[in-house]
């Protein structure tokens, strides 16, 4: 039984990872390269949260605040930055976006100082269910992750600008030949990606402690699900995500709570060694 | 005339691969372009199609200089081409990699997506029709849910001629349409081509299968070292002396 509650409790976690490491394998799916400013993103999202929280004391205004917020944040950083290195070899991408990483944790930290601040949120009976102790607002988070989810799926596999994202990932190359404007994918991509990245930065928020550092320390379990998930596919990236946030609480009885986050580095290099393409992967999008 | 290439060249390096190539096509013609490998032939399809840039020279099409225009460009003001390697969007199916292909949609911009919902699910049942067609057209509904990846090499052929075919087009440049295609999807290729030009859609045809190839075009212009070395109909070409000793030499 104490498992299993290790397992309930590892869902949500594992919802949080998911949505992060669906970011990022969007972007490396579309964009080509690895967004190591996915995590400062996330913190960015968790304040915008937190401001529409503060103000309004709703959480759906929250919700709205981070989604929003964050996907014009993600949408500018794509035009005054990455637009820009379009072509560019992925090494110097990747270490663009380590600096646009820095840049945001510091002007967040400037903003908003260090201390660490909390979501107030208004304490409600557990639920019991055969022994399982299941906190309501973990549902709620459950459910707004489910939507958020059921959402950039049905983007991706139910619209065209889906479909042109989809073939721009596939063959971008082809693409170009096909007449399609790679611009407008692109846009919709960081508009997608900023919002999925501020509803997971909201959730990991409100379930721990907002500080400018929050995002950060999500980035390498959020890479380790993407690549576990096979690099640029949407469905592993969650998936690996679900796994990674159950295998991440089971090991806090044998490892520690401290050690926890060391699990992704486990599996991290487990999966690079044994099988580098993933649980769901296709090595010919890593090119 | 439909397209109107004069004087192009190109140099990679020290190798001339273009040397002053002028062609013409005529509206809804069939043309082959054959000759040795290292003609220049591909070449010449890169810098038509816009992929690369020609050092010097012109390319009309339809009258208007295309100038530096993109691929996407003058892939939709119809003239497109195929790749002797076919390339797909080989996750999405054979049905999704043709819409993809369709231009002109309302979808294809988020703000488009969201505030003209009812007009972006009207061209989807429009761009769904027009793929059914085109699949139904290629004989290729058997496979039409299937991921692209996992086609024969001839049906990637018949695929690409499929997604040009989504774009209105009036000209296509196929490069080696039969190549690793068995010969039964040859015949059926050489049906589909023939098919469309009658519905006044142009050819220009690279090919080394040079008996399928002379019983579709009754024009041909052969390549050697960046040069048309001749042009006229398939016998007339294959009887010049200069041909003979360039191209059968040059193959053998």
């Amino acid at each position: 039984m104490f498992y299993a509650q290790l397992i309930v409790n590892g869902l949500v976690q594992g919802l949080i990872v998911g949505l992060a490491a669906l970011a990022v394998t969007l972007v490396f799916g579309v964009a080509r390269f690895a967004n190591a400013a996915t995590g400062d993103t996330m913190t960015f999202g968790a304040y915008a949260a937190l401001i529409g929280h503060k103000a309004t004391g709703s959480l759906v205004v929250a919700g709205g605040a981070a989604v929003g917020a964050t996907a014009l944040l993600s949408l500018t950083v794509y035009a005054l930055v990455f637009r820009k290195l379009a072509g560019r070899s992925v090494v110097a991408l990747l270490v663009t976006s380590i600096g646009v990483g820095f840049l945001l944790r510091s002007v967040l930290g400037i903003v908003f100082g260090h201390n660490q601040q909390l979501f107030t949120v208004p304490l409600v009976r557990p639920i019991r269910f055969n022994g399982l102790i299941i906190n309501p607002f973990d549902l709620q988070l459950a459910a707004v992750a489910a939507v958020a989810l059921v959402g950039v799926f049905l983007v991706l596999y139910a619209t065209p600008i889906g479909r042109r994202m989809r073939a721009v990932a596939d063959n971008r190359e082809l693409a170009l030949v096909s007449g399609i404007r790679p611009e407008r994918v692109m846009i919709a991509l960081w508009l997608l990606v900023g919002a999925v990245t501020g509803v997971a930065g909201m959730m990991l928020g409100m379930k721990t402690i907002v500080s400018p550092e929050l995002g950060w320390e999500m980035l390498l379990p959020a890479f380790a699900a993407a690549i576990l998930g096979g690099i640029g596919s949407p469905v592993g990236a969650v998936l690996a995500g679900l796994l990674l946030g159950v295998a991440q609480e089971l090991s806090t009885p044998f490892v520690g709570f401290t050690y926890k986050l060391s699990i992704s580095f486990v599996v991290l290099l487990l999966v690079l060694l044994v099988r580098p393409r993933g649980l769901f992967g296709r090595l010919e999008g890593v090119r | 005339m439909s397209l109107q290439i004069t004087d192009i060249r190109k140099a990679f390096g020290g190798f001339q691969a273009l040397d002053g190539v002028t062609l013409t096509v005529g509206e809804g013609q069939l043309v082959g372009l054959i000759g040795p490998n290292g003609a220049g032939k591909s070449t010449l399809f890169s810098v038509v199609s816009g992929f690369i840039e020609a050092d010097t020279g012109e390319v009309r099409f339809k009258g208007a200089d295309l100038g530096r225009q993109s691929p996407a460009a003058r892939a939709r003001k119809g003239l497109l081409r195929t790749f002797q390697v076919p390339r797909e969007f080989s996750h999405l199916t054979v049905r999704d990699n043709l819409k993809a292909a369709a231009p002109g949609q309302t979808g294809e911009g988020l703000v488009g997506l969201f505030l003209r919902p009812g007009e972006v699910a009207r061209q989807e049942v429009e761009i769904t029709a027009k793929a059914d067609e085109v699949i139904a057209f290629l004989r290729l509904g058997p496979v039409a849910d299937l991921p692209s990846g996992r086609l024969s090499g001839g049906q990637k052929k018949l695929l690409e001629l499929g997604r040009a075919l989504m774009v209105e087009p009036s000209l296509i440049l196929l490069d080696e349409p039969f190549a690793g295609v068995n010969p039964v999807l040859i015949e059926e290729l050489v049906e589909r081509i023939r098919e469309l030009n009658a519905r006044g859609i142009g050819f220009l045809i690279i090919e080394h299968d040079l008996q399928a190839l002379t019983r579709l075009v009754p024009i041909l212009h052969v390549m050697d070292r960046g040069r048309i070395l001749a042009s006229g109909t398939p016998g007339e070409v294959l009887e010049d002396p200069k041909v003979r000793e360039a191209y059968l030499g040059g193959a053998a």
